[in-house]
């Protein structure tokens, strides 16, 4: 297990505060997310049906329960990562290195990264029809350049693919530069979405992926 | 404005560019299948979106309000409603089977018309008879109890005991 520390801002007062980004989640700890969160997800159901939000507006990993996939972290190629700050989990990611290879035309067949699952905690999540506004900023962003950085010290020189929920394909295309590769009915029509070891070059050098 | 500063935190003007993206965002979440968010649709089976009016049906016809099939199967209220009222649910395994117990269902077929397991031909064109024939009213009329009956019969005749 390795961790470092990273700054992340609090959104209620614009201060960047001290957090560890963690390699090495063990299983237990996939429990103890699940457990935090669960309360957390059931408030904002509540709210979000106290409010009338049509469904197709509520998050969509609303239903997830990440001790269900604390199994998978006994996998030899499964790593988790999460981040940690006021002694929570903020987000949490599962990663895979040999389930899938690459499908875009110039890496095909090559080893990626592939993340299997990434959440940010329930209550980062910005919803304003029920006046959640999130308590922590760039999560998200952290976790992806994470995993585009465990492909390149596995040698995968950055290529990550990731099957995106349809309310976080903008995320993944424009602001991580993936390319999209239609929809996958082994994932029940979920995008499957890529980034190639050029545009991981890319992001980890110069910062912009287009 | 969001900094990440450290030996190997991402680049800078990267992550600010990213960080006004994520927030835009609804959800970034990644990865599962439909049927692990409960909420999805999957445009592969058009068996399944009889499941909630079958459950319905054979809730109504063992005389159970919603609450008292909850209650027996050990399922969340929510969980019911959403099943009974939304198109193309994918309910948990562990629902499926809780139902199939309280209402005398086939589980493994149930798991079919669920969208949980591919069906097999005869139920899928059960399915499709009974979808056409029943339509969600307060009482099970006499054709839609025919057609509920009809489409059981075609479950348990093709049920291999699981």
């Amino acid at each position: 297990m390795s961790s470092e520390t990273i700054r992340i801002q609090r959104r209620s007062d614009g201060v960047d505060i001290e957090a560890t980004l963690l390699d090495g989640m063990a299983p237990q700890d996939f429990v103890v997310v699940g457990n935090e969160w669960a309360a957390e997800r059931s408030m904002v159901m509540q709210e979000l049906l106290k409010s009338a939000v049509p469904r197709n507006q509520w998050p969509q990993s609303l239903h997830w329960d990440w001790r269900r996939k604390a199994p998978e972290l006994t996998l030899l190629e499964a790593s988790g990562f999460g981040v940690i700050c006021e002694r929570q989990w903020q987000g949490v990611m599962l990663t895979k290195t040999a389930s899938y290879t690459a499908r875009l035309d110039l890496d095909k067949g090559k080893p990626l990264v592939y993340i299997d699952f990434l959440e940010v905690a329930p209550w980062n999540w910005i919803i304003p029809e029920i006046d959640r506004a999130g308590r922590f900023r760039a999560l998200g962003s952290v976790l992806f350049w994470r995993a585009v950085k465990q492909s390149e010290e596995e040698g995968f020189r950055g290529r990550v693919g990731l099957h995106a929920l349809p309310q976080a394909e903008p995320f993944y295309e424009k602001a991580c530069g993936m390319t999209s590769l239609g929809r996958d009915v082994a994932k029940q029509d979920l995008l499957y979405m890529e980034l190639s070891g050029q545009q991981a070059a890319k992001l980890l050098k110069k910062g912009k992926t287009q | 404005m969001t900094r990440v500063q450290n030996e190997g935190g991402p680049p800078h003007d990267w992550l600010l560019q990213a960080v006004d993206i994520e927030d835009s965002c609804r959800s970034l979440s990644v990865g599962g299948l439909a049927s692990d968010l409960g909420m999805l649709v999957s445009g592969s089976s058009n068996v399944q979106p009889v499941f909630g009016r079958l459950i319905e049906f054979a809730r109504r016809k063992q005389g159970l309000t919603i609450e008292r099939l909850a209650e027996r199967a050990d399922i969340d209220l929510e969980a019911i409603v959403e099943i009974e009222t939304q198109d193309r649910v994918v309910p948990e395994v562990r629902t499926v089977y809780q139902l199939a117990q309280v209402l005398k269902l086939p589980p493994g077929r149930l798991m079919e018309v669920a969208g949980l397991a591919t069906p097999k031909p005869e139920v899928s064109r059960a399915a499709l008879r009974f979808a056409a024939r029943s339509e969600p009213t307060n009482q099970l009329s006499r054709d839609e109890r025919e057609a509920l009956e009809e489409f059981v019969k075609v479950l348990a005749e093709s049920s291999d005991g699981v």
